[in-house]
């Protein structure tokens, strides 16, 4: 009866699956390749970035002939999911990149290798210890920053100059930035900045301003509805003078430069990462500068150096010494941080940030210097966040459209994140 | 008048159809025809979503094992997140507005077409073109430029930028999809070519007007069509995914106006890494159209007309 | 042709009136496409930021940077691999789906019934919930990386959508043809090759057109299942140029989704004509 065949195959068919799924299966580190060791490496990136790590991990098979480097990389969105579904399916690959909202899910989901393990030949002295503790979750090192950033507000400098609003220095409060803003907009008729409201990263820059953080040490929620509303309130306040974006243009940000109010020419300023700021360039032909993000009103600074992205080793690699090898290789060789340059951020290794500083031109110089500028005045950076930040991120920008949208007031939508938070950081 | 002097094209082929007998020898062939569906269908589809439906009971976060917890996902879901409510019903109204405007344009376009003596092939592949893209990103970054504040279409109405406007979004995200209604177009146009033009011949020696002949002989030969696109496209509406994903920049904004139910079921499974919750999501979903379908199977036994079977 | 009957009185003002509307909806349709192309052509700092249809001045460079490919993969290869798996994927659907919508909509076997509603209910399941088990059957098969997983369920007749639309227009043709030819000792098998299949052909060039078309735009499946560049496809090559977290290259991203256009608007013009020929023309009297 073919009926009844079906069935029963179905059946074992799924407990296969099943089992599969709950062992987190295996199935990484196929070793053929003329004995060669071979490593998949995977990272996101523009076509820039894939370029210089191509001709790396060439010099890397070159000292290492009995190693071969397969590569393969894609834009920030499309690699997450993808690396979400290969780690998932067990297959994630030997070394990738990841990203500090990453860190700790995947350590806690098992795909991570100890690195301490393989300390022999994964070199980590020429980190900032700070820094480095980063790539920690529950004391092991899962992960090693590749390069660090910090937050900056990034401000079209002619249009500015032209209105007569002082320049923004190195200490100054919320408070200055808002009055500088608002006037801004009444000097040029433009927005003075886009409303950081949505940004999970400038309210993160806000509360350490305040001696606050996102998250407690044991990954509970750091901060209360009150000092949430407070920050909305603020930030609704100067939405509704027109001092900062409006809903209609701040809900299109999406990521990238071009969609900002300031890369549309709708705003005077904004608040992004310092290296991806360079896209500004091509669209802001009277040119651009970096200043430090605002403090809070004591001179707390709330800005850190944040590692822009992550190496780790999958756990279930059949070659993690190998792995290890590479990770090393592109963190610490001369080499390597030649060719690479801050394609990856400013680089973590200290050694070669000081050498690699009077090689920069253009753009990665006034990042380097603008860095330079910052160092020693910052706080260390927080621990990795748990893994329910993923989602919260997102939360965050939606609740404040509420608010920005005029849908619930700047007190509601707290309390609403609260409540959400909690639960996604309880689950 | 009267209506009873034109044979439809359902009483001819009653008239030439024989009565058939049990096709009993026939089932050993009728295997070897579905072998290949039944194996993919049991390996690559039943197979997964019977992973799927177990998921749906569990707490499942992608990489530690999945662990029961009974029906919480889906009380969850019902009583405790607001922000799916707002996704059902913002892809109830995608669905009301999207279906009958792409399948209406799309018929309409179709006749149109095959009225025309002169140019067809042309017309054809132009109103096609569209839906050649798909939602590509580069196709999204045009829709958000028409559609923005001071783009094309403020400029032409005067109603601001639709993208950026809880309320006028949504109907962005729906005019993609209506933009796109190549797919239904050809399907009707294939349809319209496969009725037999000696139906025509024969209804206007009988002396039926051009709407006579619409009504009699186009609308019961396309009938099984029509029901396949209306079937399909409700069925693909209600889980709309890439154009609102495209328009709203993976968002759904703004203020979630373009949060549809399987851009929200993406968001928690894959963003938030809540797969079991994601599962339960997709499972309602399915029982939800598996509704809204068997009621247009059940319908369509008045109105969908097949010449294989005659009228029963 | 025999369509002369059908319009008697050839009415010209309500031919011109046609054209006419139609040349009206096209315009309105094709304006995005004509941005499209436009788009591909602005330089960088106007790609986003303008609102003007037409760029200040060509960049033709777009198209250069867009024909180097991505990541010392070129254009060609790329192009190439698109055209093996759109290739592989309409050759499986159009056997496969045939072969599975004869069965339900000609042939009487047990479970005919719930194995329909199966097949449809496929159809209604997201299918980001079933991914995940999909990538462990494939992973499990050794298949990840390989083209197979992009290919493979054609063949197996996975997608619903097809065998659904075959069965429909199977379901419209009249039985007398079949009946007459097992009188004259015809089986299920030449029945299908010789007189049921070439009736649906307006169905198969449907199927074989949408699958090229979607296939070729399903920049999903092959983002999961393709690791090695060397395999990648035009469609996730043209995502490689956008980075949300570094520089985008958004010119030549156009400029590429411009020339992966071009492949299926010409698959689409060789096969189009093929619809027409319905069985209205097809001498189905004879």
């Amino acid at each position: 009866m073919p009926g009844h065949r079906t069935k029963g195959f179905c059946a074992s068919a799924v407990a296969l699956a099943l089992c599969a799924l709950a062992a987190g299966c295996g199935g990484s580190g196929e070793s053929v390749g003329g004995g060669k060791a071979v490593l998949r490496y995977t990272w996101w990136g523009n076509p820039d970035r894939a370029e210089r790590t191509e001709k790396t991990v060439a010099l890397f098979e070159k000292q290492h002939p009995d190693i071969s480097v397969q590569t393969s990389f894609s834009g920030y969105d499309a690699y997450k999911q993808k690396l979400a579904v290969q780690a998932s399916g067990g297959d994630a690959p030997d070394v990738m990149q990841l990203d500090y909202r990453q860190i700790d899910q995947y350590a806690s989901g098992g795909v991570l290798l100890d690195l301490a393990k393989q300390k022999t030949v994964l070199r980590t002295a020429g980190i900032d210890s700070g820094l480095l503790a980063t790539g920690r979750v529950d004391g092991v090192q899962y992960a090693i920053p590749q390069g660090r950033g910090t937050e900056t507000v990034v401000y079209d400098v002619k249009t500015w100059k032209d209105s007569g609003v002082p320049l923004p220095r190195a200490g100054w409060t919320w408070s200055q930035w808002a009055s500088s803003v608002r006037e801004l907009a009444d000097k040029t008729g433009k927005p003075g900045a886009t409303d950081p409201g949505q940004s999970e990263d400038a309210f993160e820059v806000w509360l350490r301003g305040r001696g606050k953080a996102l998250y407690t040490r044991s990954g509970e929620l750091g901060f209360t509805a009150d000092d949430l509303a407070r920050w909305w309130t603020f930030t609704d306040g100067l939405r509704r003078e027109g001092a900062v974006s409006p809903a209609e243009q701040t809900t299109q940000l999406d990521g990238s430069v071009e969609n900002t109010p300031l890369g549309r020419g709708k705003a005077v300023s904004d608040t992004n990462w310092d290296a991806p700021s360079s896209g500004y360039l091509a669209i802001v032909p009277t040119g651009i500068a970096l200043a430090p993000m605002p403090s809070g009103s004591d001179g707390t600074p709330g800005q850190y150096f944040k590692p822009s992205m992550f190496l780790g080793v999958s756990a279930h690699t059949g070659h993690a010494k190998e792995a290890a090898q590479l990770v090393d290789f592109l963190l610490n060789d001369p080499g390597a941080a030649k060719i690479l340059g801050v394609t990856r951020g400013i680089p973590v290794n200290e050694t070669i940030r000081t050498d690699t500083a009077p090689l920069l031109k253009d753009f990665d110089k006034t990042v380097a210097d603008y860095q330079a500028s910052l160092e020693g005045k910052l706080k260390d950076p927080p621990q990795a966040p748990p893994s329910g930040d993923n989602a919260l991120q997102t939360t965050f920008q939606r609740d404040y459209d509420q608010v920005s949208y005029e849908r619930m007031t700047p007190r509601e939508a707290a309390e609403n994140y609260v409540t959400e938070a909690k639960a996604e950081l309880r689950s | 008048m009267t209506t009873t002097a034109i044979p439809t094209a359902r009483e001819r082929a009653e008239a030439t159809t024989p009565k058939r007998r049990p096709q009993r020898e026939r089932e050993g062939a009728a295997w070897v025809f579905l072998s290949p569906w039944v194996l993919g269908a049991s390996v690559l589809t039943l197979l997964p979503m019977a992973v799927s439906l177990y998921l749906s009971f569990t707490d499942y976060n992608l990489f530690d094992p999945p662990h029961w917890v009974g029906l919480r996902n889906y009380t969850q879901m019902f009583t405790e997140d607001p922000r799916y409510w707002r996704s059902v019903l913002t892809t109830v109204t995608y669905v009301v507005i999207a279906v009958p405007l792409q399948l209406a344009l799309a018929l309409v376009v179709a006749l149109a077409l095959k009225s025309m003596k002169r140019g067809k092939a042309f017309y054809r592949s132009a109103f096609y073109a569209p839906s050649l893209l798909g939602a590509s990103m580069s196709i999204a970054l045009v829709w958000r430029a028409v559609f923005n504040d001071g783009g094309t279409v403020d400029n032409l109405l005067g109603t601001g930028g639709w993208v950026n406007q809880p309320g006028w979004s949504l109907l962005a995200v729906a005019l993609l999809t209506v933009w796109q209604f190549g797919a239904p177009m050809v399907i009707f146009l294939a349809g319209l070519q496969q009725i037999p033009a000696e139906l025509y011949e024969a209804a206007a020696v009988d002396g039926a007007g051009r709407w006579r002949q619409f009504l009699s002989v186009t609308v019961p030969m396309l009938s099984p069509v029509l029901f396949f696109n209306l079937v399909l496209q409700t069925i693909q509406a209600f889980q709309v995914f890439t154009p609102a994903f495209a328009v709203s920049a993976g968002k759904g904004g703004p203020a979630d106006s373009t949060l549809v139910y399987t851009m929200y079921l993406y968001d928690r499974g894959f963003v938030a890494s809540h797969m079991g919750y994601a599962s339960a999501m997709a499972w309602v979903l399915l029982l939800v159209i598996g509704v809204v379908t068997a009621v247009l199977f059940r319908t369509s036994r008045s109105w969908v007309f097949y010449a294989s079977e005659g009228d029963r | 042709m025999t369509t002369t009957a059908f319009a008697r009185k050839p009415v010209r003002w309500s031919r011109v009136a046609l054209h006419l509307g139609c040349l009206a909806a096209l315009l309105v349709m094709l304006y995005p496409l004509a941005w499209l192309l436009a788009t591909s052509l602005k330089p960088a700092d106007e790609v986003i930021a303008s609102l003007d249809l037409l760029p200040s001045h060509l960049e033709w460079s777009n198209y250069g940077t867009a024909f180097e490919g991505v990541n010392d993969v070129s254009v060609w290869r790329l192009l190439s691999n698109s055209l093996l798996i759109a290739g592989g994927a309409v050759l499986g659907n159009v056997i496969s789906c045939s072969l599975a919508a004869y069965a339900f909509a000609r042939l009487r076997f047990r479970f005919r019934g719930p194995m329909f509603a199966f097949m449809i209910a496929t159809i209604m399941l997201p299918h980001h919930a079933i991914l995940i088990p999909q990538y462990i059957i494939f992973n499990q098969l050794g298949l990840v990386n390989t083209y197979w997983p992009l290919i493979l369920p054609k063949f197996l007749a996975t997608e619903a959508f097809f065998v659904f639309l075959i069965v429909q227009f199977m379901r419209g043709l009249p039985r007398e043809l079949e009946e007459a030819a097992r009188i004259d000792g015809c089986g299920p098998f030449r029945s299908f090759f010789q007189i049921v299949l070439p009736l649906t052909r307006p169905a198969l060039i449907t199927t074989a057109i949408f699958t090229f078309i979607w296939t070729w735009n399903d920049f999903f499946t092959q983002l999961i299942y393709l690791f090695d560049p060397d395999k990648f496809t035009l469609t996730l090559a043209l995502r490689s140029f956008v980075d949300a977290s570094s520089q985008s290259a958004f010119g030549p991203m156009f400029a590429m989704s411009v020339i992966a256009l071009l492949p299926i608007v010409l698959f689409f013009l060789a096969f189009q004509r093929f619809l027409v020929e319905g069985m209205a023309s097809s001498g189905l009297k004879g």
